[in-house]
């Protein structure tokens, strides 16, 4: 080793990983319990790695391809938002909070909305209740062909085929709420009781073409991997979440659906116009990659659904309750209270406490891939390396949600 | 003077083998991304030069052009020493391959086994190439290249022992003659064919057995820290590699460069319109291999091994014994063996899904219910 | 057994009330948030037991922690855990008052598993300290930052980030 050459100090999580490794060696259950010293090896999956989705880095603890311990570690792409609610209207924040979980805005915003609503007692509009169900749909399905598509990436080329694919397809989603919203992923297109744009002339039946040519689209991609023996050997019976850690961990959304648990916040804690539609709660028995993998994809077909229903109940209307257009300062009676609401990840919600500024005094976030991402040392452990890629891809973590 | 044009031979047709090398690499390269375009529906390189078959070219100035980085842990020597060592394989190989009737290198008497010994090269290069990286990703993606060549190196020699029963010949030369009149061994025994051809994949690395660089695990196995040139030797060839690794096979299964008119055009005893052909088979096999490569998901380390271990080599040595016994005894043997390859052939390939397919759903039935 | 959601079903009036009852002197100020929610109090020495009776519970039993936030409220710091029970499908907030210059709870990671995170965030954040947590560290922000930016008297120095 040459002499310039100085060894960087680990951090905190590699020394605490090396830690454990001396605690299970104590313990009698490392592997170099059978002489051969140094056995096991902690690499450093990411912030940069191909198939972290984003910049989570996990200390893994590998003894040869079995993964034995993991911690992940997060917080690099933490952009204080928060700590930014302090010093924004509540109306100046809404464009911040898409930046949150950036694959599905307009879910988040729909949540931060509901918070401000229900702290100021304002109730929107019958027609926008629709469009922000129609958008928050779309939102899902948009949210969902990323999370399919990135997870059959990490277990294959072929994924890669997959993720074209499906990138196309949100691509017409993206197309539809930007012709509505004139903004592509960053929408701010809630207001407090109601919606920025009215749906501009043409938009239903665009939207209504697409609905109509999805399902086949899917049934396309099913065929594709359903049935290939090498897929279902990697998915099936692995990385299998039980119900005690959904309850342990507040797992929500399609990762809680998966291993059989009903929950699913537009049916258990109904807002907007949910009770009125009519749709299944996606559910699988196993717990497994697969099951989430397959979770996803009958969302994907009821989002199709309620969108349908949604543009043939669409009353006529203002879309803005109140004036014209939506306050720029609003002023909640001073108070608290959190709303959840049905993120394409989990239940995704925002506590907001009020001083009866203009300000919020505190803000917090609940998301649900900070929860999901708890269980991964849980998870991981005990599989092979290249399962642990195909376990967190299914998982479906965005980073900007748990980093805020 | 015998001497003098012995070694001039020699330089030469060394210069061709690292052309061919060099050369079909780029086409490979810029082939591989038109066709994934086109799988995947989009557009691929299409900016340099016509339909972008300049791509390639540009991407390897840039690569000459960056850095010549080594990390400082690494070792200076190995870490130097595998990427030059990485295209002997590839060059090596094609000194005992007929490209066409009278251009041959040397007629090596036991050419087949020459064959097998020297595309190892590229499991030592890569083994050297990921341990002097000090890197963990690369020692893992080493480890797991080494343990993988290892493997499908048996299930490709049981292919090739076949083929060395049939014509009763190690040459290579011999064994294209035998083809003539299109007597392709692939005719008479798929199943070997088949069996050498998976083994193939696995000896080049890609997809569905590209183990040893899964970029969605390792970022890029054994080659992480390479960059520069030394990483475009590796890339070079295993790009290289798909037409050399075709060439063989053409070359063993389907009568090399023989085929409808091979030998109509004569000049300076070469017959080169077989050139042609045996460009043409090689690349139809290339496209099979850019074809499997995007349709099936990787498999799983201990998945691959068990491929190999309890299925391919078990057939390969069954395979082996029933051409022997159909040689020895069935008085028209070639009939005999066509008849029992095609079985075989049609047997795994019909039986072998479904069968593991039940089995999954068996396993899927028994997987315990969580809500249980 | 599967898990259901909403398996006893019960009004938000005979929650409070059940609560009230079984946690007389314990929870102070139960109040009904509507639709869905139940605020009340206690006093930080009492919160782990409170917690494990809380998720105990046969009747409303508060199994999964939903998010533990820190607030500073100037005069004191509270850490709130919002918590759902499957039975009856409802949520409480429980808060907890501490005192600002020393704000210290016990951890109810041994009756929440998810509570780590959460208090490691708070911690993060607000500097709440929960005693015999098995892995206080920094979650959002680096090792080595210096102080808790959600307090309402923290200012940002350069001195705060060392290796910015």
């Amino acid at each position: 080793m040459p002499d310039e050459f100085v060894t960087p100090e680990p951090d905190e999580a590699v020394k605490l990983a090396l830690r454990r490794i001396d605690e299970a060696t104590a313990r009698g259950e490392g592997s170099d319990a059978d002489g051969l010293a140094f056995n096991e090896v902690v690499v450093n999956m990411g912030p940069q790695h191909p198939s972290t989705h984003g910049v989570l880095r996990l200390v893994v603890t590998l003894d040869g391809e079995l993964v034995k311990d993991v911690i992940p570690v997060i917080g690099y792409l933490h952009r204080c938002k928060e700590k930014l609610a302090e010093r924004r209207t509540y109306f100046q924040y809404i464009p911040i909070v898409d930046r949150t979980e950036y694959v599905a805005s307009m879910n988040c915003e729909w949540a931060y909305v509901m918070t401000v609503e229900k702290l100021a007692g304002i109730q929107p509009t019958r027609r926008a209740e629709f469009i922000r169900v129609i958008t928050g749909e779309l939102s899902r399905m948009a949210s969902h062909l990323v999370a399919v598509g990135t997870f059959t990436a990490d277990l294959a080329p072929l994924g890669t085929a997959m993720v074209f694919y499906m990138f196309r397809d949100r691509e017409y989603i993206l197309d539809l709420l930007e012709e509505l919203s004139g903004a592509r992923m960053m929408f701010n297109y809630f207001r407090f009781g109601g919606v920025r744009y009215d749906l501009p002339d043409g938009w239903t039946s665009k939207c209504r073409d697409l609905m109509k040519r999805m399902p086949k689209l899917i049934d396309e991609y099913e065929s594709l991997v359903d049935d290939n023996a090498i897929f279902l050997q990697r998915t099936q019976g692995k990385g299998v979440i039980t119900q005690q850690d959904v309850v342990d961990f507040g797992i929500t959304g399609p990762n809680a659906r998966a291993s059989a648990v009903a929950l699913d916040l537009r049916r258990s804690r109904p807002y907007s116009v949910y009770p009125e539609l009519d749709f299944e709660v996606c559910t699988a028995e196993h717990g497994d990659i697969f099951d989430r993998y397959r979770v996803r994809m009958d969302e994907l077909r009821e989002s199709i659904r309620i969108v349908e229903q949604c543009l043939d109940m669409l009353p006529k209307g203002p879309v803005q309750a109140g004036a014209l257009r939506a306050p720029y300062v609003i002023t909640p009676p001073p108070g608290s209270c959190y709303v959840g609401q049905e993120n394409p990840r989990g239940e995704y919600g925002t506590y907001i406490e009020s001083d009866g500024s203009r300000y919020p005094y505190r803000l917090k976030y609940r998301d649900p891939c900070f929860c999901n991402l708890q269980l991964f040392p849980k998870l991981l452990s005990g599989n092979k390396i290249a399962d642990a890629v195909a376990i967190s891809g299914s998982i479906d973590l965005v980073l900007g949600g748990i980093d805020r | 003077m015998d001497t003098l044009l012995a070694i001039l031979r020699a330089v030469v047709f060394v210069v061709i083998a690292y052309a061919v090398v060099f050369v079909a690499a780029l086409v490979n390269i810029v082939f591989e991304r038109r066709v994934l375009a086109f799988m995947q529906d989009r557009h691929g390189p299409n900016r340099t030069g016509p339909h972008g078959v300049l791509q390639s070219i540009a991407d390897a100035f840039k690569m000459m052009g960056k850095e010549d980085f080594r990390p400082l842990l690494a070792d200076p020597y190995l870490f130097t020493l595998a990427p030059v060592m990485v295209m002997i394989g590839a060059v090596a190989v094609q000194l005992v391959i007929p490209y066409t009737g009278g251009i041959t290198a040397t007629g090596l008497d036991i050419g087949i086994i020459f064959l097998v010994a020297i595309t190892s090269f590229t499991t030592l290069s890569i083994l050297l190439g990921g341990w002097s990286s000090h890197n963990k990703y690369s020692l893992i993606g080493a480890l797991r290249g080494a343990a993988q060549m290892i493997s499908y190196e048996i299930p490709m020699i049981l292919g090739l022992i076949v083929v060395a029963m049939v014509v009763g010949s190690l040459n290579v030369t011999d064994v294209v003659a035998a083809q003539s009149g299109y007597r392709w061994i692939a005719f008479y025994a798929p199943f070997t064919f088949l069996i050498f051809y998976i083994a193939s994949i696995a000896e080049l690395n890609r997809g569905p057995f590209d183990l040893p660089e899964s970029e969605s695990e390792l970022v890029s196995g054994y080659g992480t820290e390479y960059s520069g040139m030394r990483f475009g030797m590796f890339f070079l060839n295993e790009y290289a590699g798909l037409t050399i690794m075709s060439m063989v096979a053409v070359t063993l299964f389907f009568g090399g460069w023989q085929g409808p008119f091979a030998g109509a055009i004569q000049i300076l005893g070469v017959s080169w319109i077989g050139l042609v052909w045996f460009f043409v088979k090689t690349y139809v096999l290339v496209f099979a291999l850019v074809w499997i490569r995007l349709s099936l998901p990787r498999l799983q380390v201990d998945q691959l091994m068990g491929f190999a271990w309890k299925i391919l080599i078990p057939l390969g040595l069954v395979n082996i014994l029933a051409t022997a016994a159909v040689m020895l005894w069935v008085p028209s043997w070639r009939w005999g063996l066509a008849i029992f390859s095609w079985v075989a052939l049609l047997a795994f390939v019909g039986l072998f899904d479904p069968i593991l397919k039940r089995r999954l759903r068996k396993q899927r039935e028994r997987q315990p219910v969580v809500s249980a | 057994m599967g898990l259901e959601v909403g398996s006893n079903p019960m009004s938000m009036d005979a929650i409070a009330a059940l609560l009230a009852e079984r946690f007389a002197g314990d929870l102070a100020d139960i109040r009904i948030q509507e639709p869905d929610t139940i605020r009340t109090k206690c006093a930080p020495e009492q919160l782990k037991d409170i917690a494990r009776r809380l998720k105990d519970d046969p009747d409303a039993g508060y199994e999964t922690l939903n998010w533990i936030a820190g607030v500073d409220r100037q005069a004191s710091i509270e850490s709130i855990y919002h918590v759902y029970s499957w039975q009856t499908n409802t949520w409480l907030e429980l808060h907890v008052d501490l005192p600002r210059e020393n704000p210290e709870v016990d951890t109810v990671t041994g009756v929440w598993p998810a509570a780590d995170w959460h208090e490691r965030e708070a911690w993060d954040m607000v500097g709440i300290v929960y005693l015999g947590h098995p892995d206080l560290r920094r979650i959002l922000l680096k090792d080595d930052f210096i102080g808790h930016p959600l307090r309402k008297d923290y200012i940002d120095l350069a001195e705060n980030h060392p290796h910015a």
